[in-house]
């Protein structure tokens, strides 16, 4: 029947006399679809939205390429809540409402320090969450501040690789292990925040009087 | 109108008034009572020409015990600018509103109110700009602190 | 005892004094917080009665985040990049206002060079903001085409700004003293090459957008801001501009190399939509040809006076420092206690914050539809009126 079935198929195609049958187990084939037609809904809240949610469906980026254009505003209609930006305590209860009235299966992806961790506002903040995850539960995060284009790619093909060897119809309820999209193999978030510390610690020893003191500023009046 | 001039012309206009020292502009502090009366004589003057009122904020300098209200007025006219301070105490913080004199005053005042929890007198509608109307205290008070807040680690 | 008999009207405005004759046949609809013509997260609560606007009442705080509090525990040059998340649209501009405010306080000298770059960056990015506007108008209007046409343009230029300063959006770029970097050798040459790319495009644009009957139907006499509206609330920027009243602080009290330049500043006359949309069409002219302008003669020296790691001091007493950004006067409010060079308290006045104010006398009288018009054309960026 001159159907074309792509690559990644979960299952074979056979030709019998008058077409062909395509066989493979429910679950895969479901997950399959699914991964393959994204729908988004946009919840971007400042920065971030420009940048994950206007650049990446304008023509230079173009997320159609990716099988998830198809943007949509209410949250009936969509099963990716991209949380880009970041969210204040009085947007919280907000955030909750759009992810219950999402129907099942749905998925969120944080998109930027601020939906990862509150970002740049975690100190002496008084009114910034500190991650989504606090109020929702998350599949994928992506760093960055914002993330480029191509970042949010990647974490949608991570998203549609989870999906695609996801778990079972029976327990979707289930909650799959978050994982980081962007974070090269070998390398793991413990990692990171180690040598995060020690950058830190090498950083916060540098004395700057002692510095401009040494430069050809000193004596300026710059300090 | 020259800075030094300028500031000649509006001390004689407002009574109480002295020059606020430490500014990079004409400044003057006045007595708050005084603040939409002088900021309406402000705006009226042609020479003045006072009509917009860029910004309106405060400080909270906690060591004296006083809320510093500043008011940045600034004239399309004329293009010249002035800073108008006035002192409230910090534990009982009541100004009179100057949302008679300049529209936007409403929003500018409803948001000190909500940081500082500075009362205007005469404010047609003071409500909570930014937080929630739940909200216990004033954030930019130099001595608000709550549970979400974490300090950087030195 | 007398007995008294009350009508639905009578019970309405018992709630709720404000309420108008046949207050009981109105709707109540809440825009936002997270509606997609609303701009990001602004919530205007609305009164209709069918779908005319009787009052409309914004209400903020979904993207407050405290900025100011930070900045009491962050010095001057950690709080700049801050800035850059206010406005992102702008955010080398809002650098820069922070940035010349303490240069003032601190008695900082910039080198012609430094000014040469923070000029021709700043009118880079007017240019991409104002682009990006005219794709969101085109889309709130219901023209996808402009989005696409707005956003390919746009792009060209977040790929020079990559280039010199490594990063897309949030560029942390300017600083006390001068810029963090050096151009880029081929930047000349490529802004040279995109502004021979983007002249034929307004013209593409204005063929697209200016001559359509359907945006001229959307836009003319709708949500009309007068000279003397827009002044009391402080409006600023392309808002006040179109209301008929030139200020614009680069002509105005020039700063940067824009005593140097020749331009014009579009005013407008009557201040509905239409002119806040033609305002910004003619600026993105302006901007092209004082690129050109800055791309003539560039200055030799150093890009940054100030060695990155020495502490800039600010000296006792109140700072004030303001600068024309895309979208009007950002002023910068510091008081120092002295000796430090950690802010006592630091304020921003974002010029959309007094921009908005203007949806409440806008609104009542016309549709929904036009509310969206009206929202668009007054170009709001919601971090920047929350900070
Ligand atoms: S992660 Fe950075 S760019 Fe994204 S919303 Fe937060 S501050 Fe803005």
């Amino acid at each position: 029947m001159g159907l074309k079935i792509i690559d990644d198929f979960p299952g074979v195609a056979m030709k019998v006399p008058g077409g062909s049958v395509m066989l493979g187990v429910m679950d895969a084939v479901i997950n399959w679809a699914r991964a393959n037609s994204l729908w988004p809904l946009s919840f971007g809240t400042s920065c971030c939205a420009i940048e994950m949610l206007m650049a990446t469906g304008a023509p230079h980026q173009d997320m159609a390429r990716f099988g998830a254009e198809v943007a949509r505003p209410s949250p009936r209609q969509a099963d990716l809540l991209v949380v880009a930006g970041t969210i204040v305590k009085r947007m919280a209860p907000t955030l909750r409402t759009l992810y219950e009235q999402m129907a099942e299966p749905r998925y969120v992806m944080a998109t930027g320090a601020c939906a990862i961790s509150g970002g740049p506002f975690i100190y002496n903040n008084y009114s910034v969450v500190r991650g989504a995850d606090e109020i929702i539960p998350v599949d994928v995060y992506v760093p960055g501040c914002p993330p480029r284009p191509e970042a949010f790619f990647y974490a949608l093909l991570t998203l549609q690789r989870m999906i695609r060897s996801g778990d079972s119809l029976k327990s979707r309820h289930v909650h799959k292990r978050p994982v980081m999209s962007a974070l090269p193999a070998g390398i793991t978030v413990a990692d990171i925040q180690e040598e995060l510390r020690d950058l830190l610690e090498r950083d916060s020893a540098v004395d700057v009087e002692k510095e401009a003191a040494a430069g050809p500023w000193a004596g300026k009046g710059y300090c | 109108m020259e800075a030094n001039e300028l500031q000649e012309v509006v001390l004689a206009f407002a009574s109480g008034a002295k020059v606020r020292e430490k500014t990079d502009r004409p400044s003057l502090t006045v007595p708050a009572a005084s603040l939409p009366d002088l900021l309406a004589k402000l705006k009226a003057d042609e020479r003045l020409s006072f009509d917009m009122l860029l910004d309106h904020t405060a400080v909270d300098w906690l060591e004296r015990g006083v809320l510093e209200l500043f008011y940045q007025l600034f004239s399309t006219r004329h293009g010249h600018t002035l800073t108008v301070s006035a002192e409230v105490p910090r534990e009982e913080p009541v100004a009179p509103s100057v949302s008679g004199v300049h529209l936007i005053a409403e929003w500018q005042e409803r948001e000190v109110y909500d940081m500082f929890g500075v009362l205007y007198e005469g404010h047609p509608d003071l409500r909570r700009l930014l937080l929630d109307d739940s909200w216990v205290g004033h954030p930019l008070r130099k001595d608000y602190r709550d549970d979400h807040m974490i300090e950087r680690p030195k | 005892m007398t007995v008294q008999a009350y009508t639905l009207d009578d019970l309405v405005k018992r709630l709720d004094p404000q309420a108008t004759e046949g207050a009981s046949q109105q709707y109540f609809l809440n825009l936002g917080p997270q509606h997609p013509a609303a701009h990001g997260v602004l919530r205007v609560m609305l009164f209709l009665d069918g779908e005319t606007v009787v009052r409309a009442i914004p209400v903020l705080g979904y993207i407050h985040r405290g900025i100011e509090k930070m900045g009491e525990s962050l010095s001057t040059r950690q709080f700049i990049h801050l800035t850059d998340r206010l406005d992102y649209l702008s955010a080398l501009m809002n650098n820069w206002a922070v940035a010349r405010t303490v240069e003032k306080a601190a008695g900082i000298e910039v080198s012609p060079r430094a000014e040469w770059i923070r000029t021709i960056m700043a009118e880079l990015q007017r240019l991409q903001s104002h682009l990006l506007w005219l794709g969101v108008l085109g889309m709130d209007l219901g023209a996808f085409t402009p989005f696409l046409w707005g956003f390919r343009d746009r792009e060209e230029l977040t790929y020079i700004f990559e280039e010199t300063i490594g990063a897309r959006l949030t560029m942390n770029y300017v600083l006390p003293g001068g810029v963090m970097s050096d151009i880029h050798p081929e930047f000349a040459a490529r802004v040279k090459k995109y502004v021979a790319y983007i002249r034929p495009k307004i013209a593409e644009y204005e063929a697209l957008l200016s001559g359509n009957v359907i945006l001229e139907e959307r836009l003319r006499n709708i949500g009309r801001l007068s000279a003397e509206d827009a002044v009391s609330i402080g409006a600023t920027g392309p808002v006040l501009r179109a209301s008929g009243v030139a200020l614009d602080l680069r002509k105005a009290s020039p700063y940067g190399a824009y005593d140097k330049l020749e331009f014009q500043v579009p005013v407008g006359t009557v201040g509905d939509s239409w002119d806040r949309y033609w305002v910004r069409f003619e600026e993105m002219r302006q901007s092209i040809a004082m690129i050109e302008q800055l791309l003539g003669g560039i200055p030799e020296g150093p890009h940054m006076s100030v060695k990155p790691a020495v502490k800039v001091k600010l000296p006792e007493g109140v700072h004030y420092g303001q600068l024309e950004t895309a979208r009007g006067i950002l002023g910068v409010f510091i008081a120092a206690a002295g000796g430090s060079d950690v802010p006592y308290r630091i304020h921003l006045r974002s010029p959309t914050f007094n921009n908005l104010w203007s949806v409440t006398r806008l609104a009542p009288g016309w549709r929904i539809a036009d509310l969206v018009a009206i929202l668009t054309t007054l170009d709001l960026v919601i971090p920047d009126i929350e900070r």
